[in-house]
């Protein structure tokens, strides 16, 4: 999969460049507008990460293009503004989705896989890793061949995990993303742990080759077992 | 937005006017009729009285001299008698003496008032006489009546009078001021608003004018910058912190560290978390006080409140605390929907960050506000200063010490009015809905 990264702050560009990589993508970068014209008529890319606040131009212009090009990459914005008129216009000059910085990477990742697959796999939208899947539209989630009934928490965290294999969730993070943004005043982040428990069973019970590990009790990381 | 306090007596400029201008006057004109009519009165009275002296002398001259003295029925209506006196009188009485007195008039046969002068003198004989010379003064008191009569007629006139001129020439003059006013009450900081046109070769509102438009070009200029500098500031500070963030998530992610490496890269991940939670706010709270949140759609706290409960359920069950919504009425408002949430939000974290082990929240709406009250340790907060920026009596976790000042600033752009108490060891925030911002009621 080939990824372009135009962003103008080098700082946050390399840091892209470099966890991207890891994802083991093919990574290409521009870091101003015009370097960003060229890559794009010149070459074809599975993913364009796009900043709108580039020096002399707005990124805006670049979906333009994209759009005049008639050509098919995925698009997502990110900005520092989290403006809702950018995100607007930005969806509706074709872009596929908007992160406002600052984000995780982990959630970048997670939007990335998620454009590309609504790209590849129209419409069927089925996630797997390992030998579990899941089926977003009806909420079923097979272990191996069996499937298995779980909570509307369960599934949430399960599916967020999915999304983010092989990076550290800590314990705020997946409260935050699952049980929403007022999460944030609590202090004590342990009620989420009888959740992942009764997830753990029930991977366990199907054989799953999917594991949710604790991380010294800061969060957990799903890995893949082969 | 302009709110009116409720106590507040507001007068028009015209009627304060009116009113001082009609006191002075009362006092003043009554003051010069008062005194006009004393003297005018006095002068008819003088009046008399010289003519009484007048007749008199004459009499006095034709009896000393020996002519003919007039009838009684001559047409002046003065009536006289002589009399003889005895000297013991001369010692008694005054030479001159004015009086008034009742006389008996044959002729009409009644007893009328009457101006009498009695004279002592003396004729070639030696002999002391008293000449008596009256005139009936009922004439004049005819007269004294009319005179009273056109000067509180006079009076009134002239004040009723005054009072009209003053209005008229006051909505004259006054005209630009008042076109000034209008202009303002649809001036609006940051639209597009009419320019203003309000010739006047009056010094003062010249000068008026001039000023309002100074004033507002760099209002309005200041403005602008205001809002692309906060756009920017937040811009410039997002970046760095989200690099922070995002390296760090790199180094957590790899497989060879310690717990204790771990740990502090999680504690410092919480601290920049922090760190961009407060810029949010801090812009959040910028925007409302700049208006820009001009939008309104109606809002229905009832069901914003329930939803929010249910995504809190967790947390509160995990401290033992215990919410109690009660919904007396519908409570529908006309707000921007973010700034509701916002609200609402910020209301009930400060109810459950302040709280203790196995408390209690208490959400009540009526169909005129909403109360939010949390049992708490700690004594009652300070009122005058819970609302400041970054003011908290005990700093706790998860509180970046924002979350008040952006209800009382939303509070305040809508005209809510918020209270607190401390009742039965609770903390009470009563907001109270202005009717213009409530729907359907």
């Amino acid at each position: 999969m080939k990824i372009l990264v135009i962003e103008d702050d080098l700082s946050l560009r390399e840091l892209l460049v470099k966890s991207l990589e890891k994802e083991r993508y093919i990574v290409e970068e521009a870091d101003d507008l015009q370097a960003a014209m060229f890559k794009i008529e010149d070459y074809r890319y599975d993913c364009v990460l796009l900043d709108i606040m580039l020096p002399e131009g707005s990124g805006f212009e670049i979906l333009e293009r994209l759009k005049a090009l008639k050509k098919q990459e995925s698009v997502i914005i990110i900005s520092a503004k989290d403006s809702l008129e950018d995100k607007v216009e930005g969806l509706e000059l074709g872009a596929d989705d908007y992160l406002s910085k600052p984000f995780h990477l982990a959630e970048l990742h997670a939007r990335i896989r998620s454009v590309i697959r609504r790209k590849q796999n129209h419409g069927n939208t089925a996630i797997e890793s390992g030998n579990v899947r899941i089926v977003p539209q009806t909420f079923q989630v097979f272990v191996g061949e069996r499937e298995f009934v779980f909570g509307r928490k369960e599934y949430d965290i399960l599916l967020y995990f999915i999304n983010r294999p092989n990076h550290l969730i800590s314990k705020e993070m997946l409260a935050e993303a699952v049980w929403g943004d007022h999460i944030d005043q609590a202090d004590n982040f342990d009620f989420i742990y009888a959740q992942v428990k009764n997830i753990r069973k029930k991977l366990n019970d199907g054989g799953s080759t999917v594991e949710i590990k604790s991380v010294y009790g800061f969060g957990y990381k799903l890995i893949v077992h082969d | 937005m302009y709110c009116v306090a409720d106590r507040e007596v507001v007068m028009r400029l015209i009627y304060r006017i009116l009113l001082r201008l009609s006191i002075i006057l009362l006092i003043l004109l009554a003051g010069w009729a008062v005194y006009f009519y004393v003297n005018i009165i006095n002068e008819v009275n003088d009046e008399t009285d010289d003519s009484l002296e007048d007749y008199s002398e004459m009499i006095i001259k034709r009896t000393l001299v020996g002519l003919d003295l007039p009838s009684d029925n001559n047409s002046t209506n003065n009536r006289f008698h002589i009399s003889e006196i005895t000297q013991d009188y001369i010692y008694t009485h005054p030479s001159i003496e004015y009086l008034d007195e009742m006389i008996f008039i044959p002729e009409k046969n009644e007893t009328e008032p009457a101006r009498t002068l009695k004279t002592v003198f003396k004729n070639k004989n030696g002999d002391y006489l008293l000449l008596t010379v009256s005139v009936p003064t009922i004439d004049k008191d005819d007269l004294k009546e009319a005179i009273l009569y056109w000067i509180i007629l006079l009076y009134v006139i002239l004040l009723s009078t005054i009072l009209m001129v003053n209005v008229w020439v006051y909505y004259r003059s006054m005209k630009p001021l008042y076109m000034l006013l209008h202009w303002f009450d649809t001036y609006k900081i940051g639209t597009k608003s009419k320019p203003l046109k309000n010739d006047t070769n009056i010094y003062e509102f010249r000068k008026l004018n001039d000023a309002v438009i100074r004033h507002t070009v760099r209002t309005e200029h200041a403005f602008e910058l205001q809002k692309e500098f906060i756009g920017n500031a937040s811009h410039e500070l997002q970046t760095p912190l989200a690099i922070c963030q995002n390296r760090l998530e790199m180094l957590a992610d790899s497989s060879s560290l310690t717990e204790e490496q771990l740990g502090e890269i999680i504690k410092t991940q919480q601290t920049i978390e922090n760190a961009v939670r407060l810029n949010k706010s801090l812009l959040f709270l910028s925007k409302i006080d700049n208006g820009q949140f001009p939008d309104h759609t109606e809002v229905d706290i009832n069901l914003l409140i329930r939803n929010m409960i249910e995504d809190l359920e967790e947390i509160y069950a995990y401290r033992n605390i215990t919410l109690t919504f009660t919904e007396s009425a519908p409570l529908h408002v006309l707000m921007h929907e973010s700034l509701a949430s916002a609200l609402i939000s910020n209301l009930l974290k400060n109810a459950f960050v302040h709280n203790k082990d196995n408390g209690r929240i208490f959400i009540d709406v009526s169909a005129r506000g909403l109360t939010v009250r949390n049992t708490g340790e700690d004594g009652p907060l300070d009122e005058a200063h819970i609302f400041e920026r970054f003011y908290q009596k005990n700093k706790k976790k998860g509180s970046g010490g924002l979350g008040l000042s952006i209800v009382e600033a939303i509070c305040k752009m809508h005209c809510i009015s918020i209270r607190y108490e401390y009742l039965d060891q609770q903390h009470s925030f009563i907001l109270t809905f202005s009717k213009k911002n409530r729907w359907g009621n």
